[in-house]
């Protein structure tokens, strides 16, 4: 490069986005320096995406203008921005899983002969180099479809990198990524940046920030509130600015239960049928056994794939069981439905609450009431009474009951989904990632939420691909890995590596940068 | 953060107020088109505000109306029935044959009471339901493909009852004939006719069910999002058997009203009837992607079809026209409920930040 490397490539000044009733972005003045990581964090509704949005002409601004390189910009749409070397990576990915890797790599954009025929030689050609850039070597012959999560977003990234972007937009690259995904990612990512391309870097996960900064841009209600490089910036220096308070880690921590205790659940030996849903990534739970004691709260870890999610939908009713049983206070309830589950007190929050969770259709209310309605009549008054109630001891911020549940924050949305399970009045709550796409207010206050529950007397599994939010929140951890127990841990014992070593498979290729693939 | 209900600008106030007026008369649509023909027409044909007028038009609009009640409840989980107008074919040729043929027990003949005669056209209609709510919520068939086959199936049978002929005279004419049954479709009570007292009692129960009990409830969930309805512990197989069942029990009414009106049975009675109940749903405002809608809007829906249809008949526009206008009309509505949805959207965190603390 020949420019000095604290050149801002890309630079933001003044810019406002009104939306109806809120001002998103407050007149943001935002530098983005040549060759670096640079990362912005916020929580969410802090004005992150908006403000990408704009940098990659998806959205215009109200007010403010663009600068490229020192000359002003006007980029009134993707295309335009893609012209400019501008490209972005958005959450959800945009990968055709029917096409293979190369067809991915080249659509829209096929490399032809002749003017008509695709060039097919050409395009797994230049896939590979291209890949073998990022040092992620894949088949360029393997269906998207059959990639892992992982790998997917490396295609994406490679796909901007073949279109020569010197600006990559990546949009919550990791969100749902295991670390070792995410590790791999961060390999891409050096090696982009080696590459001389700019990265703009958006999460609000704080472990793997500290992993790839270069320079660091905090936001908060559509301001900045933060802007540093790497050497000023520590945990307590995002977590104060994102949040606006001082949250540290250690706070969250509780005191060890007490160790007389009833066993709630006894899972013995559990067994599931191998899945029938298409899912490739559905490993089966293989002689899973483990206790459960009334008021503890147990994490369950694991790499993507480790069967996690399967492990709790059994337990709930929503994936049969070939062989092992499940006893709840002693006794053997026939759960062979999700139906059953509930009337045993078994209660699951979904990894996906857009997908599994919530009615969007309905009203904060109604959501509550999903599973506690029965009997002929509904009985608004009573609803509307308990509904109350939750929403102040879960401490859900919504103006009015009635509005559709589709227009709460994450945070809050899950924690609608938890006052559901709590008006059944559960014994066992289960929660599959229950902080994914939460923010780290809510984060906290869903944790201490889970503690009081807790403390109640109610017992609680959730899983999480997250470390720290496993050693902050349980009790004890099970860490399950390719679906069968790989060890057990009491509070004490929940250290980084123990924990990362026992959920890597023994033949452990996590360490390297190559994506891990899974099997069809 | 604590629950605080904080103050609010007056001017978010303001515009708050102006968006709900906005959603509210694009929500009220249906109504407001009602109105506007009622008094077109009104105004354009003087024949139309006339009594006589009054009972013609209540009695199309009460078939179009029992047919949309049904139809609503499994539009609302996202299903489609096809099936519903031959279910009404049926219906009306399995009492057309009860009435004239009977029922023959080893030997001679015998025809059962009229309330008798009805009862098992309804208990067999519902069959259909049964086997559509089966196809779809167990057996897994697309609500497009099991309903469209059941289409076929009701129907043939409704020709295989007669061979295709015409059942007729059935009010009671010929010697041994219970007379009776022309009472359901011909009575009148305080001004209305028999088949307006049903779709008004149909209608009570349907927004009964609709908004008061756990089984509506249900619907809107499921067709909201059926995985997150199965994963609350909804019973989501037999929340869709019931709406296919109450959709097969309003097209077999609709079917024995109109055999009661014309004292006949009629294989081909009720062809291209869902297409209409459809049209009444869509133009009410229910989504075909289910969970949104209601029982009224269907009613009103319904309203504006017939009113239309009677309207431009006494306006002399030639059919082929009123097709036309009828396909329009059904069109516009599905785009202003796109155009709600998205104003919707739109003003949601408005709406949110001008009540308290806002979600954001």
């Amino acid at each position: 490069m020949s420019e000095t490397p604290s050149s801002a490539i890309l630079e933001a000044r003044g810019i406002a986005r009104r939306y109806p009733g809120t001002l998103a972005l407050d007149h943001v003045d935002y530098r983005a320096y040549r060759g670096q990581v640079n990362v912005v964090i916020g929580e969410n509704g802090a004005g992150k995406s908006t403000l990408m949005r704009i940098l990659a002409g998806v959205e215009q601004p109200d007010e403010g203008q663009l600068f490229l390189d020192g000359r002003q910009v006007n980029l009134r749409s993707p295309r335009e921005a893609t012209r400019h070397g501008i490209a972005i990576v958005h959450q959800e990915l945009s990968i055709l899983p029917n096409l293979d890797l190369a067809d991915n790599l080249f659509a829209g954009r096929e490399l032809v002969r002749a003017g008509v025929l695709v060039d097919r030689a050409l395009e797994e050609q230049r896939s590979r180099d291209v890949l073998q850039h990022l040092r992620s070597p894949m088949d360029v012959r393997t269906p998207a479809g059959h990639l892992s999560l992982g790998s997917r977003q490396i295609v994406e990234v490679a796909r901007t990198l073949e279109q020569r972007a010197k600006l990559l937009i990546l949009d919550e690259p990791t969100s749902a990524l295991s670390n070792a995904e995410a590790e791999s990612l961060f390999a891409v990512i050096s090696e982009l940046k080696r590459a001389g391309v700019t990265i703009i870097y958006i999460s609000h996960r704080l472990n793997e920030l500290l992993h790839i900064r270069d320079h660091f841009t905090v936001l908060r209600s559509g301001r900045v509130v933060g802007d540093a490089s790497r050497s000023e910036v520590d945990r307590q220096w995002i977590v104060q600015r994102m949040s606006g308070r001082d949250i540290s880690a250690s706070e969250a921590k509780r005191p060890l239960a007490a160790a007389e205790k009833k066993p709630l659940l006894e899972v013995d030996s559990l067994t599931l049928s191998s899945s029938s849903d298409g899912n490739a990534e559905g490993v089966p739970v293989r002689g899973v056994s483990f206790a459960l004691y009334e008021g503890e709260i147990l994490g369950i870890y694991g790499l993507l794939g480790a069967g996690r999610s399967e492990l709790l939908e059994a337990v709930a009713g929503s994936r049969p069981i070939r062989s092992g049983t499940i006893r709840l206070k002693g006794r053997l309830p026939a759960i062979g439905s999700v139906l059953d589950a509930v009337k045993a007190g078994i209660h699951l929050v979904p990894e996906d609450r857009q997908r599994d969770g919530l009615v969007p259709e309905l009203s904060i209310r109604e959501n509550m009431a999903l599973s506690a309605t029965g009997g002929i009549f509904l009985n608004p008054r009573e609803e509307t009474a308990r509904a109350k109630q939750l929403v102040i001891d879960l401490n859900i911020r919504a103006s009015d009951l009635e509005l559709p549940v589709a227009a709460l924050s994450g945070g809050n949305q899950q924690k609608v989904i938890i006052a559901r399970c709590l008006m059944c009045s559960p014994s066992l709550l289960l929660l599959d990632e229950p902080t994914r796409g939460v923010d780290v207010g809510a984060k906290a206050e869903i944790y201490a939420i889970l503690r009081r529950l807790a403390a109640r007397g109610i017992g609680i599994i959730f899983t999480s691909s997250e470390i720290e939010e496993t050693q902050c929140l349980a009790d004890r951890a099970l860490v399950l890995c390719q679906g069968r127990v790989a060890a057990v841990f009491d509070r004490k014992e929940l250290t980084d590596e123990a924990l990362f070593a026992a959920a890597s498979p023994s033949v452990a290729t996590t360490s390297t940068s190559h994506p891990g693939m899974v099997p069809a | 953060m604590t629950i605080t209900t904080a103050a609010v600008r007056p001017s978010s106030r303001f515009t708050s107020s102006a968006v709900r007026a906005l959603l509210f008369v694009l929500k009220a649509r249906a109504l407001v088109v009602l109105v506007a023909l009622l008094v077109l027409f009104s105004w354009l044909a003087p024949a139309f505000l006339t009594a006589n007028n009054f009972q013609i038009l209540t009695k199309h609009v009460a078939i179009a109306a029992i047919l949309a009640i049904g139809m609503t409840f499994v539009v609302l989980t996202g299903g489609i029935d096809l099936s519903v107008g031959s279910v009404a074919g049926l219906a009306g040729m399995l009492v057309g044959y009860l009435l004239t043929r009977g029922i023959s027990l080893g030997g001679s003949p015998h025809i059962l009471p009229v309330t008798a005669c009805v009862l098992i056209a309804i208990a067999v209609s519902l069959l259909v339901g049964l086997l559509n709510g089966w196809l779809v919520s167990k057996a897994g068939v697309a609500p497009f493909i099991a309903t469209l086959g059941t289409l076929y199936v009701a129907r043939g049978a409704a020709l295989l009852i007669s061979n295709g002929k015409t059942f007729p005279n059935l009010g009671g004419v010929a010697a041994g004939q219970k007379t009776g049954f022309p009472a359901l479709g011909q009575t009148f009570f305080l001004g209305l006719s028999m088949p307006v007292w049903t779709m008004l009692v149909l209608f009570a129960f349907a927004v009964i069910i609709a908004r008061k009990t756990p089984l509506g409830r249900h619907i809107y969930a499921v067709g909201g999002n059926e995985r997150a309805a199965r994963l609350a512990g909804i019973r989501v197989p037999l929340v869709k058997l019931f709406t296919y069942v109450a959709a097969s029990l309003c097209a077999a009414l609709v079917g024995l009203i109109i055999a009661s009106q014309l004292e006949a049975a009629h294989p081909a009675t009720g062809e291209s009837f869902e297409l209409n109940a459809i049209a009444a749903v869509v133009l009410g405002g229910t989504s075909l992607m289910g969970g949104r809608g209601s029982v009224t809007d269907s009613l009103l829906g319904a309203c504006v079809i017939g009113v239309l249809s009677d309207g431009l008949v006494m306006l002399g526009v030639s059919q082929f026209w009123q097709m036309v206008i009828k396909g329009t009309v059904i069109i516009l509505a599905v785009a202003i409920d796109q155009l709600q949805t998205r104003v919707q959207a739109r003003f949601l965190p408005l709406l949110l930040s001008a009540g308290a603390g806002g979600a954001e």
